[in-house]
């Protein structure tokens, strides 16, 4: 390789720098370091004028590395870096650095010291700069399909955007038709309508001016989309924009394509079993459909139930011959370049909550049960009865937070039940103005636009509410009577409800695949059992597999709106991820030197994306290797790694040794010299917003800035401590807001097993700290400099 | 309830130090303990949500000072079904324990606390049922640990609370 | 053969010899023995946790501790008892930050809670070490036709979490044990509630009340006697009916008995054995019913 030329730009800031530090002495020291082939000072460099003068330097062939000293954090090292690769050098060779916010603002009141500062800093960035390496782009494929799992509200809202953005997308679902639990509730809110109504799909062949129900919206009928009923996904296999999907479809034993859907094989059916959608309220044949509004509008045989093959009266009585109980179960692989995982949420089974002898006495049911009854529909067309003796409910008491918000069950508000109970409660109250009906509540919670309307209406309408959680359902079996005890907060006082029908609002809970369908897909669940999502705030529907991304009730129980915002997001995301056919990334990453890998499989549990994979080489030895697709760059694993064979293509080991040496070489202060190794996240947009804040802290204080706190190991702090540092801070994000997930507590960890090692070596473990920062703590770190520095003034010289 | 008091919040850090109280911010007022008391059920002079409720906006005479915290006849209905795992009976002795540093002690406690210290046991035998036991045949009753249990008393201060006829002395 | 410490507590022996009688002769006809310890004292039950938890903790493992010295599991026939005794039993080998300060102060006794045995209750020790099947079989005297309405007493279900007795809210040893001797176990309203037996003394007029509520709710489901395990819910029922009557003017006539008593007469242990004019309630409508009556 060339030998380095490097450019160093100094710029001035319209004479902030200038003001504090000796720009003079700085522009003299540097020029005499060896290696540094062009020195020029500017204002500024990261635009205009100056950024013409990098470019100019460039171009002429003057220097290959450029090390600018700018202050404006982050946007002027954006600038640089394209225009430098614009000018033909490559982006990586370029080192910014910050003489403003890091030296000259914090320590203004001490311009000697400060300029010593300047001298190491920059001389930390010349060094390391003669040290870069180019690093070149990647192309990987991406093919434009993707596997939406899940065919209720959530995945077919998103199907549906992916298919009309000419993605090719496949649909899967579990149970043998489409809708899921939104298809069971009958009436919405806050629309009023009904369950199965979508948006007709954005055809120039279709209107898309009405809603319609699933099977009349037409959305069956766009095109690029496939829908795999009765599948789920068992294997997955490949890359981000790659993968290879097994679904495993269970035989219909119906063709979809002849079945007319004309009743006479169920009204032949001999056998009877409770109807899962109807709640079991009613029953229904072994060989059925979901009536009436539902797809695909042709029947299916629950094998479970169909215990006589041989019976086969339905094949018989078929008259498009469509009945093949021959089918067998089948594989499908799937080629597509991302998932969407929307598979929804479920009603909580209430009967662990024992005082309220849910599964024990008839009368006391679920929302879901009394959404089947309310649907016209549904079991009951639409009357409410008490299942007990089939007679008319007139008493109907609500409870609310049944296994929600209770530490025993699932800790969490389940959000939607409040409203569901209000919307029920409505929609008694109208077609039964005599009924009575009583909600008792925690909290009434009624957050969304139009929500607390419901809440008026149902006072409006004599629904009484009862602020109090009952203890007890108790069945007095002389009157076939509920009697719910409960106290009326408000007038501190102890009810006896009496009841025809208890409804309770039990929790929502992740459908019962999720563990599953979370193993294969390498996807994290929370602690309530959801998928995670990559960030709460920003990335709600992106996951920290790149390339699947998560919808709907699968995340956290959700009302349809808010579904239906997050299935569009995570449609757009999957989209934009698989626009171009192919993606292409900077070779930002960790790479492994085979012949130091001991084969301990640390790494591969490390990686918080699951880059890293072990790999067989001859005589049965495996060796880690790390994907370079999916490998984000943060370093966590150079930090794991016990025998240090894993680097950074982007911060290479001597590139650290090298700063920490030059960092470390001047002090220029009376004060014991620190090394911070800062993340580049949280912890370094801290030190810069300590200076951009002018907060003050001693310049004995010299930040490395390093990927991810997670990527200091032990070497590195010993490394400073022999370079002249007396004292080691390490500052990274806070351990659960880490951008790399895991490791600024990896990092914490790391730090306390140091500070054990520091203490078997004789040597003060005060001298090492860790601070867990965000970007609006400017001031902690300031503090936490200028006591560390106190702390390191007190235990007095380091001795090695 | 007494009048209205001041509210503070050392009072709720108070029982939260105090053994059985830990719980106690737990508390989000849904009111199944009330509902699920006997004793509740029977007299309005207790409710165990309200005694709660007092605690934590730091009423502490109010709490302290009335009958109502000997009202709980500490039958753990409520620990049990309280959806916020709040140990409300364990939090009730935690109330009784610190109204008895203070002095404020009910007879029949102070009663007990005095039968302790004297014969290591709450009841003690009588002449009638000595002789029953023999009549029956049942076997004489092992000597009781009066002497151990009397330094566990007075190892855990128990016998300086202020309680008064406490004595450690035999009868 | 198996052994356990009997642990008998305050009231029982002082109070309540019709108690002792039956679960001594009992277990001794189905073959399981017995052991009183020396130094015993009381188990440190709700008065004394109501003066100083950390105290009546401290109690209940010295006795603990003696059983540990003695190489035996505890059994206890009040359930007050196994509540104090279990609770600390299963919080202290738990706690060790709670172990430590309860040991510190044991030390000055020469004592160590070690955490290594357990505290069962009288009803555990016929399911678990006579077993149901060897019950069944013992019994000579069935008592076919007895409906039965069970009342274990608050504490031997609560704190679940502690004493991990049965299940809280749906029990099933007791009515099980109660079936085994051919009787009738019945359901009555606010089975599991309390009967108030620890307000007496404090606040007898809700005492009672809330006992009244346990035996009319009994008698409405057509009970013929309440069985029960502990020996304030046995004074709090028994004696309480005779208040009742001078308080409410009304008569209940409810036998209460406990279950040990039950399980001696069908294990066909002579009434006259059993000190049965202890009870303030006559139980002779009992005896007639199995078919055992008093000379």
């Amino acid at each position: 390789m060339e030998a380095a030329k490097v450019g160093v730009f100094i710029a001035d800031c319209g004479g902030q720098i200038s003001k504090v530090l000796d720009i003079e002495a700085i522009t003299n020291f540097v020029k005499n370091i060896d290696g540094v082939a062009f020195v020029a000072r500017n204002s500024e460099f990261w635009r205009g004028q100056g950024l013409q003068i990098i470019v100019e330097a460039v171009k002429n062939k003057k220097i290959n590395r450029v090390v600018v000293a700018e202050s404006i954090p982050k946007i002027s090292e954006l600038a640089i870096t394209k225009a430098v690769e614009e000018a033909g050098l490559n982006p990586y060779l370029v080192e910014v650095l910050d003489l403003k916010n890091h030296c000259a603002w914090p320590h203004r009141d001490a311009p000697l010291e400060a300029t010593e500062k300047a001298k190491a800093l920059l001389l930390a960035a010349i060094e390391k700069a003669k040290l870069l390496e180019p690093i070149e782009k990647a192309e990987f494929p991406a093919v434009k399909s993707v596997l939406v799992i899940g065919g209720g509200i959530a995945g077919m809202q998103a199907a549906e955007d992916l298919a009309e953005m000419d993605f090719q997308v496949y649909l899967v679902e579990r149970e043998p038709f489409l809708g899921g639990l939104a298809a069971m509730a009958g009436h919405f809110f806050p629309t009023d309508d009904c369950a199965v109504c979508i948006q007709s799909p954005d055809l120039k062949t279709i209107s898309r001016t009405s809603r319609k129900c699933v099977y009349r919206s037409g959305f069956s009928e766009i095109p690029n989309l496939n829908i795999l009923t009765n599948s789920r996904v068992v294997k997955l296999e490949g890359a981000p924009g790659n993968y290879k999907v097994t679904v495993e479809r269970k035989p219909r034993y119906v063709n979809e394509k002849k079945c007319v859907a004309c009743d006479l094989c169920a009204s032949v059916c001999p056998v009877e079993v409770p109807d899962e959608y109807n709640a079991k309220l009613k029953t229904r044949k072994a060989i059925y459909i979901n009536k009436p509004l539902i797809y695909p509008p042709v029947y299916v045989i629950d094998e479970e139930a169909c215990k006589f093959h041989d019976c086969a009266r339905c094949v018989e009585v078929c008259p498009a011959k469509a009945i093949e109980l021959d089918q067998k179960p089948e594989k499908v692989t799937l080629n597509v370049g991302s998932i969407i995982v929307a598979t929804g949420f479920k009603e909580y089974d209430p009967s662990v909550i024992k005082e309220y002898h849910y599964g024990e006495y008839p009368d006391v049911i679920t929302h879901l049960e009394l959404a089947r009854m309310l649907d016209a529909f549904g079991p009951t067309n639409g009357v409410i009865i008490k299942p007990s003796d089939k007679k008319p409910a007139k008493r109907i008491v609500f409870i609310q937070c049944v296994g929600s918000r209770d530490r025993r069950w699932n800790p969490y508000c389940s959000s939607i039940c409040c409203m569901i109970s209000l919307k029920h409660a409505i929609m008694i109250k109208s077609a039964y103005p005599d009924a009575d009906v009583t909600i008792c509540y925690i909290d009434m919670r009624t957050a969304g636009r139009g929500y607390e309307k419901y809440y008026e209406r149902a006072r409006e309408l004599g629904v009484k509410f009862v602020k109090g959680r009952p203890s007890e359902i108790v069945h007095d079996p002389s009157a076939n009577t509920l009697i719910v005890e409960v106290e009326d907060e408000l007038l501190r006082r102890l009810l006896e409800l009496e009841a025809d029908l208890v409804v309770l609002a039990t929790a929502m809970v992740p459908s019962e695949d999720s563990k599953e369908l979370a193993g294969i897909l390498g996807l994290e669940l929370d602690e309530d059992g959801f998928f995670k999502e990559y960030n709460a705030k920003l990335r709600p529907t992106e996951t920290k597999r790149r390339g699947i991304f998560i919808c709907g009730g699968a995340t956290f129980p959700k009302d349809v709106p808010t579904t239906s915002i997050h299935s569009h997001s995570a449609a757009l995301k999957a989209a934009k991820f698989l626009l171009h056919g192919r993606i292409v990334k900077d070779l930002k990453v960790a790479f492994v030197n085979e012949e130091y890998c001991s084969n301990c499989q640390i790494c591969p549990v490390t990686c918080p994306y699951g880059a890293i994979t072990l790999v067989p080489k001859e005589n049965g030895h495996f060796v880690a290797r790390v994907s370079a697709l999916i490998c984000e760059g943060c370093g966590i694993c150079v930090g794991t790694c016990p025998v240090g064979a894993i680097e950074l293509t982007h911060l290479r080991q001597n590139q650290i040794q090298t700063q920490i040496r030059a960092l470390l070489s001047i002090n220029g202060t009376s004060n014991p010299l620190i090394l911070a190794i800062s993340c580049s996240e949280c912890g370094h947009t801290a030190v810069d917003s300590s200076g951009m804040s002018m907060m003050r802290y001693p310049a004995n204080v010299r930040v490395l800035k390093v990927p991810c706190a997670g990527m200091v190991q032990v070497q590195h702090i010993l490394e400073a401590l022999k370079a002249g540092a007396q004292g080691v801070m390490i500052v990274g994000c806070k351990p659960d807001g880490c951008h790399y997930e895991v490791g600024s507590g990896k990092a914490q960890k790391k730090v306390e097993m140091a500070k054990m090692l520091l203490k078997a070596y004789g040597i003060e473990p005060e001298r090492l700290e860790m601070f867990h920062l965000i970007y609006v703590e400017g001031d902690r770190f300031a503090e936490a400099a200028r006591i560390m520095t106190e702390n390191l003034k007190k235990l007095g010289p380091l001795r090695l | 309830m007494a009048a209205q008091e001041r509210t503070s919040s050392d009072f709720t850090v108070e029982i939260k130090q105090t053994l059985g109280g830990e719980s106690i911010t737990r508390c989000y007022q849904c009111g199944t303990c009330a509902s699920s008391c006997p004793v509740a059920k029977m007299t309005d002079r207790y409710n165990p949500r309200e005694v709660i409720r007092l605690a934590l906006l730091g009423q502490r005479e109010n709490v302290l000072g009335s009958d109502t915290i000997w009202l709980c006849a500490s039958c753990y209905q409520c620990q049990e079904r309280c959806p916020q795992e709040v140990e409300i009976a364990d939090v009730i002795y935690a109330l009784r324990n610190i109204a008895i540093r203070e002095g404020k002690v009910p007879k029949i406690y102070a009663e007990f606390a005095a039968t302790l210290t004297r014969d290591g046991r709450l009841v003690s035998m009588s002449k009638f049922l000595e002789k029953k036991r023999i009549e029956y045949g049942l076997p004489p009753l092992k000597p009781t640990g009066v002497e151990a249990i009397r330094k566990i008393l007075s190892a855990t201060g128990f016998d300086k609370l202020p309680i008064s006829g406490m004595k450690g002395e035999s009868t | 053969m198996t052994s356990y410490a009997l642990f008998l507590g305050c009231t029982i022996p002082a109070r309540q010899p019709h108690y002792e009688l039956s679960a001594r002769k009992a277990m001794a006809k189905l073959g399981v023995e017995l052991v009183d310890l020396e130094g015993v004292t009381c188990c440190a039950p709700p008065p004394v946790q109501s003066i100083d938890l950390e105290t009546s903790l401290i109690v209940a493992a010295y006795n603990i501790c003696l059983a540990e010295e003695a190489d035996l599991n505890i059994v206890t026939l009040c359930t007050g008892c196994f509540e104090s005794l279990a609770v600390a039993n299963n919080i202290l080998k738990e706690n060790v930050m709670l172990r430590t300060r309860v040991n510190g102060v044991l030390s000055c006794l020469g004592k160590e809670f070690k955490g290594k045995k357990e505290v069962r209750h009288y009803l555990q020790v016929l399911l678990n070490d006579v077993g149901l099947n060897y019950l069944r079989r013992s019994v000579v005297k069935p008592l076919k036709s007895l409906r039965v309405a069970a009342f274990s007493g608050c504490h031997l279900l609560r704190p679940s979490k502690l004493l991990r007795f049965d299940d809280p809210e749906r029990p099933r040893i007791f009515d099980t044990l109660i079936e085994a001797l051919g009787a009738e176990s019945v359901w009555y309203r606010n089975k599991l509630k309390c009967c108030g037996g620890l307000l007496r003394g404090y606040a007898d007029d809700v005492a009672l009340a809330i006992a009244r509520d346990k035996i009319v709710n009994a008698a409405h489901a057509g009970a013929d006697c309440i069985a029960t395990l502990c020996p304030f819910c046995f004074l709090t029922l028994d004696l309480g009916q005779v208040l009742i009557k001078s308080t409410y003017k009304e008569e209940y006539d409810m036998p209460i008995i406990h279950y040990t008593e039950l399980l001696s007469l069908s294990l066909g242990i002579d009434p006259k054995e059993l000190a049965l004019e202890f009870h303030k309630v006559k139980i002779d409508k009992v005896l007639d019913k199995i078919g055992l009556n008093l000379p």
